[in-house]
């Protein structure tokens, strides 16, 4: 297999790498641009959500997205949240909520809750319930990681 | 909070929340070593096969694999296990379970690996397999290892339990059953190895015990045990699942067949396949009782399925033992448990230890007698429960803090009420039910179980706590933090933990068994004592006055005169005389001489315990069969709480993970001959499957022996969930579930019995 030039656009910052054409998204991030934050939980199967990056606003498992096929797109992923050193509300309010336990599923839960604010700035606690339930947890049970969200919401309103 | 303390008790934000939110933390997959190669495991395909041969060369040959790894190259032992040896590093000529490790190929590049792994030629003459423990023994039946499917068997009785019987006015026979699920932590098992100049090894490892794991690894690679060094990543989620050296065990080979350094990660498929599971279980059970509700016999027989290999299933099976009469009294009780080998995949430690199966068939049964009887099964619960100054069918004593149980049954009184107001939307019919539990704390009586942790003052003052058992993101070391700054009289911010590291940490015992705030936190307290102790005496030494002189007071020195300095102001001297300000203490889990029953088996019994309730509201579609839990109130008795939203994210986590096991998740044997063993199939509760509705009660009981009166709550939250959703079934529809997970079908056929 010949390799491919790709260019990311990550978190606002072109990088333009030589990869494995059959390179995921997922691991073009993880291997080749060195960003650990979108995690793989379930083998690349799209099913847990620890992968989820923001792919020209929506949100994506990335490792169901080659990383040909984002060639040229805008891709948000954990580490280019906090802007200038300043948490995301987001962060924030998981950290305050005690909405993390190991964390390991946290970068994708929040990118995915980004995506809804984006969308939705006063969501449901079952259109969070709903943006949420690709993310797979077994520490928290969600209760606090919807709490966190929600408290987001609102911190944002007041920014706004 | 109690009045008297200024961070225990207070909701403090863990410290390593930040890098969890960043992606700044670093879990074992996440660290690239230079130069580090990658480790992939060759697998069985088979679930019993003898094998013929291994032909390596073709994997040798492929560009980019540097080695490949198989039993006859293991330097050292060939076998190891937590409890007895008898599972292989790599097969030795048997394979018994699917995904059993056969060889590791070592390669520069993952797709090398890919490769490497494809060509390994392995020869296999398929032998017949057993999946089921009821059937592993029976006579005929394939044998798994060459002493036959039992590994343990206890029989435990206390009373007369044929007298029990004799007494009865009613009698109830049934059989019940529980899955086999996964642990579900998210982050998959992984470890790299580093093979180092002099002959020694440093193994990262996302586990519960470093100091076992170093033990496990030195024995297989033939190594002294201060030749390994391991190493705790952040580590995310273990659930009991990471009291396994499996995988480190196979990356140390890895590097040191390459003598360099090499990283190993399995996915989903593997963790599935060939990690530690819960066991499931086949529950026969009977209960007497007489007309006016007073329990008076229970026997028990379980067959318990460890899989493969052992792990800790005799552990597992002892306090499945222990816990099969719940939290009542009756005189007369006998228990037999087989634990089995089969060729399924191996089960071993998972949060709950055996409790949540004995409490499904226990809860469930007693809910079935309430019925038989016509009476409240509130009322049925409140006539037999433990009471302070009970014993156990063991004849472990009950001391004061089972005066909770009563508080936590008015709490269900008046869950059940309010709940069962809230009426059904059209198309569905509405229940309500509970369960209780109770779990132990610690390891049980003549097993090791003893925990050392350090305190050291930094030159800034500030304190680094070296807890010698890992966080497995579960909170520990915010407790630890908390109770040593509450010690020392120093604001929670100047405390930090530091990971576990077997060269520089003390051993603080194996992250588990509900007690690691106990434990950790009564030997910090101890540390914190003498750390004052060294300090002073430090002082006295360079300021020329007498220890007595001197007084401590919140982060100070305070002289005669009143006049206070500041411990940086010693501690930085001490550091720069290399003399640092350090102390370490040990707390061993304490089992009283004179009241501990002698006549039990080893592990056996628990000497502390917690206690719980939970009362769930379910909605069920008779037509679809399908169950949403609605509501859930959850009232654990946690002797006090450290941390309120660390107890919070405990009771929410394992309320989660028994709405999983009533509802969803089993790894079971497909009609294709594989095993459920990705989350396709196997469903974790997702955020909508969760309560819209769940409310935690701290029921604060303190226990006497307890930090702060701390007892624990890591386990017991998940163990009443499943019964109390299958008693809300059945207030629903009328449908007694006897086996979980719940099925549609299950449900819909008795709904319509045509």
């Amino acid at each position: 297999m010949k390799p491919i030039t790709v260019t990311l656009i990550v978190n606002e910052q072109p990088r333009t790498i030589t990869t494995e054409p059959n390179r995921t998204l997922l691991y073009a991030l993880r291997d080749d641009l060195g960003l650990y934050g979108a995690k793989d939980a379930c083998g690349g199967e799209g099913e847990c959500g620890a992968c989820t990056v923001i792919l020209d606003g929506e949100p994506v498992n990335s490792c169901l997205v080659l990383a040909g096929q984002a060639d040229g797109c805008h891709v948000e992923t954990i580490e280019g949240l906090a802007a200038g050193g300043q948490l995301h509300p987001l962060q924030r309010a998981f950290v305050e909520t005690g909405a993390v336990q190991c964390g390991f599923c946290t970068p994708g839960a929040i990118l995915a809750a980004k995506a809804l604010l984006d969308r939705l700035p006063d969501p449901t606690d079952d259109q969070i319930r709903e943006a949420l339930s690709g993310n797979l947890c077994r520490c928290t049970g969600y209760t606090k990681m919807i709490a966190a969200v929600r408290r987001a919401a609102e911190d944002m309103s007041h920014v706004r | 909070m109690s009045a008297d303390t200024f961070t225990v008790g207070k909701t403090e934000i863990r410290k390593d929340a930040w890098d969890k939110v960043t992606g700044a933390a670093a879990y074992v997959d996440d660290v690239a070593l230079p130069g580090m190669a990658v480790g992939m495991v060759v697998r069985s395909p088979h679930h019993h096969a003898r094998i013929m041969q291994i032909d390596a060369r073709a994997a040798r040959d492929v560009p980019g694999v540097l080695a490949v790894v198989t039993a006859a190259d293991v330097p050292g032992s060939k076998t190891f296990g937590p409890l007895a040896q008898d599972r292989p590093a790599l097969a030795v000529d048997e394979v018994r379970h699917l995904g059993e490790p056969v060889a590791i190929v070592v390669a520069e590049s993952k797709t090398a690996a890919r490769r490497g792994v494809k060509v390994v030629a392995v020869e296999y003459e398929p032998l017949p397999a057993v999946f089921d423990p009821t059937a592993a023994l029976e006579p005929g039946a394939p044998q798994v290892h060459p002493g036959g499917n039992v590994v343990t068997r206890y029989d435990v009785a206390g009373g007369d339990v044929e007298a029990g019987f004799a007494e009865a006015d009613v009698v109830l026979e049934h059989v019940f059953e529980v899955p086999r699920i996964a642990p579900g932590y998210m982050e998959p098992e992984a470890s790299t190895a580093e093979w180092n100049a002099d002959g020694t090894l440093t193994v990262w490892v996302s586990s519960q015990k470093p100091f076992e794991d170093r033990h496990q690894i030195a024995s297989v690679l033939g190594l002294p045990q201060d030749a390994v060094r391991v190493r705790s990543a952040v580590i995310g989620g273990a659930f009991g699942g990471k009291e396994d050296s499996g995988l480190a065990i196979l990356a140390a080979l890895a590097a040191w067949a390459v003598k360099g350094t090499v990283r190993l990660v399995n996915n989903r498929h593997e963790s599935f396949l060939a990690h530690p599971k819960r066991h499931p279980a086949r529950l026969f059970y009977k209960l007497g009782a007489k007309r006016d509700g007073t329990l008076v016999a229970l026997q028990a027989t379980v067959h318990m399925d460890t899989g493969a290999y052992s792990s800790y299933g005799p552990a597992v099976g002892g306090l499945l033992t222990e816990m099969v009469p719940g939290a009542y009294r009756i005189p007369h009780v006998r228990v037999e448990t087989l634990v089995v080998y089969t060729n399924s995949p191996f089960s071993g430690a998972m949060r709950g230890f055996g409790s949540p199966q004995a409490h499904f068939a226990t809860e469930s049964l007693i809910d079935m007698l309430a019925g038989e009887l016509g009476m409240d099964p509130l009322e049925l619960r409140r006539k037999n429960v433990l009471r302070p100054g009970d014993r156990f069918f063991t004849g472990a004593p009950l001391d004061q803090t089972a005066s909770s149980l009563p508080v936590i049954l008015e709490h269900v009184a008046a869950a059940r009420a309010r709940l069962a107001a809230i009426p059904a939307p059209a198309g569905r019919v509405a229940g309500v039910g509970f369960a209780l539990a109770v779990q132990s704390m610690g390891l049980g009586y003549r097993v090791p179980d003893d925990s050392t942790n350090r305190l050291e003052w930094a030159p800034d003052g500030t304190i680094r706590v070296y807890v010698g058992a890992p966080d497995l993101g579960q909170g520990l070391a915010t407790a630890a933090e908390q109770i040593a700054a509450e010690a020392l009289g120093i604001p929670y911010g100047d405390v930090r933990a530091l990971a576990v590291d077997t060269a520089l940490s003390p051993n603080g015992g194996v992250t588990c068994a509900s007690c690691m705030t106990y434990v950790v936190g009564n030997s910090v307290m101890m540390a914190a004592r003498q750390l004052i102790e060294t300090l002073l005496a430090y002082a006295a030494d360079k300021l020329s006055v007498p220890r007595a002189a001197l007084a401590y007071r919140r982060g100070t020195v305070v002289l005669p005169s009143g006049e206070t300095i500041p411990v940086a102001e010693f501690a930085s001297r001490a550091a720069d005389e290399d003399v640092p300000l350090r102390a370490e203490a040990t707390f061993s889990f304490p089992y009283p001489e004179a009241t501990t029953p002698k006549h039990l088996p080893v592990g056996m019994p628990h000497g502390m315990f917690v206690f719980g309730g939970q009362v769930a509201r379910v909605e069920v579609d008779r037509d679809l069969g399908t169950v949403e839990v609605t509501d859930l109130v959850a009232i654990h008795d946690v002797g006090q709480a450290i941390n309120r939203a660390g107890v919070e994210g405990q009771i929410e986590g394992g309320v989660a993970t028994g709405i999983g096991y009533a509802l969803y998740e089993s790894v079971r044997l497909k009609d294709n001959g594989q095993w459920v063993d990705g989350f396709t199939e196997y469903l974790l509760p997702t955020a909508e499957d969760v309560p819209a509705r769940i409310e935690s009660v701290i029921v604060e009981v303190p226990e006497a022996s307890g930090p702060h009166g701390v007892k624990g709550v890591g386990e017991i939250t998940l163990v009443p969930t499943a019964p109390a959703i299958t008693n809300a079934v059945c207030d629903a529809t009328g449908v007694r579930v006897t086996a979980i997970p719940i099925t549609s079908e299950a449900i819909a056929r008795a709904a319509d019995p045509a």
